[in-house]
């Protein structure tokens, strides 16, 4: 009885604000030094002159690796591939993913089978994607997709050896791999949409069309928006499977910002450059990633 | 009987998808059992005598990858361990607790998970290269943090949103004290949150390959990494390479089939609730 009611409540705010503390910070400043230090360091080292194959001539570049972008096609390139794969591959995979959710809804058997065959993508490493693509699926006269065209007679091609078939190739591949994700997440959410308002729209003799544009998109909405962000994170920083399927050629034409960056830094070993593409890279990443969770949050 | 014709489409065009997913899996997995010239016959054959060479080529050959399969385990077993120590008491913090700063908090937890790898490889290779760390463990682990943490986090906190408040205040009032709390009520009903959330990480961890080609070496030298093996200027041993994927992604397919209902649950309530959360 010493202690006043209000004390109470506050030793208790203060009890728990010091456990959460206690829980939290750990990971916070774990956080802080495996990421946040690192890309301190990263945004120093991208206003250096760094070339480990001319160390003598290393030091502060200022801005200098920045302005040395604006006229360095090959970066151009690389923007350029960066803003197709990835809002190409995100646009097939949430288009196909949710025909097909769509689709497997109405089937009432053989879902089970289905969800098994679209987690296998989804669980390879995308560096085994990347290598089976260019071995068995994608190889000259031996790979599945020339065994196809050529019993179509549509003749052998270079998937991977051609400039403008190899950009096709990898988006295909990336598409490949992850579609199943945008489908198993629409499907669950479509899978809990009430069925009543359905009944009420076919009473009203809405069409398949109406149906879909002004009942489920709605409802599905957020569920779509949030496959778009998280998609087009990986889309973003996908790597492996173009480097084991064409490591960024032939020539450049493969060679997304990513390994634009990461050939700089470790194979022309020109560090300080890379780390100004990564910083890039990483800008591009933020103002797209600000652009969708602003749309995330406003109503439609 | 109407409805036949329109369901007898609808299973054509899901055995398409199915095989349009499965079957470069499977091509793979019988390619594993060809020899490197029955891979390259055309037409190409699917009735052939099956041959388990590639695999002791694979496993005990000069360029075998148990090594690698070594270095993986090692590096994501460790990873992961670390990463559930640090993310359910940071998640159950974010998820239920009151303290300065929490917005704040959750919204770095999140931006630290969108950070593009090759922004974190390249500052890690110039700081492990000064401290003479590159190609060991503690220097794959920390990295393989980066990524693990931030997302393990997300996932648990979702887990523990679901933990019904009353259970927990009911355990304050009995004096159990807040970690008695957490120990003893909360984290038995997150169990399968944490069983989803370990197997998430182990999977993202053993399928990395950025950070393992560009900090490893021949020591800590990781199972994705030793996919090239088999693969040389010279030549590429398809059936090798076939089989060492196989034997690579035994653990993986395996861990995914077998949560194959969690994991579907687990892409879900990421997802699902994220989007719901405004």
């Amino acid at each position: 009885m010493a202690h006043s009611p209000v004390a109470v409540i506050d030793t208790q705010a203060q009890q728990e604000r010091r456990f959460a503390l206690a829980l939290f910070a750990p990971a916070f400043v774990l956080l802080l030094l495996i990421t946040t230090a690192p890309l301190v360091f990263l945004a120093w080292n991208s206003l250096q002159k760094l070339d480990m194959s001319m160390p003598w001539l290393s030091g502060f570049a200022g801005l200098g690796n920045y302005t040395k972008m604006g006229s360095d096609p090959r970066f151009w390139n690389s923007f350029t591939l960066t803003v197709i794969y990835t809002s190409s591959t995100v646009v097939l995979q949430v288009i196909i993913g949710l025909s097909l959710a769509l689709l497997v809804l109405q089937i009432p058997r053989g879902q089970a089978l289905l969800r098994v065959a679209a987690i296998l993508p989804i669980v390879l490493a995308p560096v085994v994607v990347g290598l089976f693509w260019r071995t068995l699926v994608l190889a000259p006269d031996f790979g599945l997709v020339d065994l196809v065209t050529r019993a179509l007679g549509l003749g052998s091609h270079n998937w991977l050896g051609d400039p403008q078939l190899a950009l096709i190739s990898v988006i295909a591949i990336h598409t490949w791999q992850w579609t199943p994700f945008a489908f198993l997440v629409l499907l669950a959410t479509l899978a809990t949409l009430p069925p009543d308002v359905y009944e009420a729209a076919r009473l009203d003799r809405a069409s398949a069309w109406q149906r879909f544009w002004h009942i489920t998109l709605p409802l599905i909405r957020a569920a779509v928006v949030m496959v778009v962000i998280l998609r087009t994170m990986t889309a973003l920083s996908a790597f492996a499977a173009i480097f084991a399927a064409t490591g960024g050629g032939p020539g450049t034409s493969t060679e997304i910002l990513n390994l634009y960056a990461y050939r700089t830094s470790f194979t022309e070993l020109n560090i300080g450059y890379g780390s100004a593409l990564a910083m890039v890279l990483l800008t591009l990443t933020a103002f797209v990633s600000w652009l969708l969770f602003r749309r995330r949050s406003s109503p439609a | 009987m109407k409805p036949m014709p329109r369901q007898v489409i609808l299973g054509v065009v899901a055995g398409l998808i199915v095989s349009v997913w499965a079957f470069p899996v499977l091509w793979a997995l019988l390619t594993s059992f060809k020899t490197e010239r029955d891979v390259l016959a055309y037409p190409p054959v699917f009735v052939f005598t099956p041959t388990l060479a590639n695999y002791r080529e694979v496993l005990f050959g000069p360029a075998s990858i148990l090594p690698n399969l070594r270095s993986s385990l090692v590096v994501t077993c460790s990873a992961t361990a670390l990463t559930m120590a640090f993310a359910i008491p940071a998640a159950y913090a974010l998820a239920r607790l009151r303290y300065p700063f929490k917005r704040f908090s959750g919204f770095y937890v999140l931006v630290t998970q969108m950070l593009p790898p090759v922004g974190l490889v390249i500052p890690y290779y110039l700081a492990l290269q000064r401290l003479g760390a590159l190609d060991t463990y503690s220097g794959m682990i920390t990295i393989y943090l980066t990524f693990s943490l931030p997302f393990a986090i997300w996932l648990m906190v979702s887990y523990f949103e679901d933990v019904p408040y009353e259970m927990e205040e009911a355990a304050l009032l009995d004096h159990a004290g807040r970690w008695g709390a957490l120990w003893h009520v909360v984290l038995p009903q997150v169990r399968g949150g944490i069983a989803v959330t370990t197997v998430f990480v182990f999977l993202n961890a053993w399928n990395e390959f950025m950070f393992a080609v560009v900090l490893g070496g021949n020591t800590v030298r990781p199972v994705t990494v030793g996919m090239f093996n088999f693969i040389s200027v010279e030549q590429t041993q398809w059936a090798k390479v076939a089989a060492g994927a196989m034997v690579a992604m035994a653990p993986v397919i395996l861990l995914g089939l077998l949560a194959q209902k969690h994991i579907v649950k687990g892409l879900t309530v990421g997802a699902v609730k994220g989007g719901g959360r405004r």
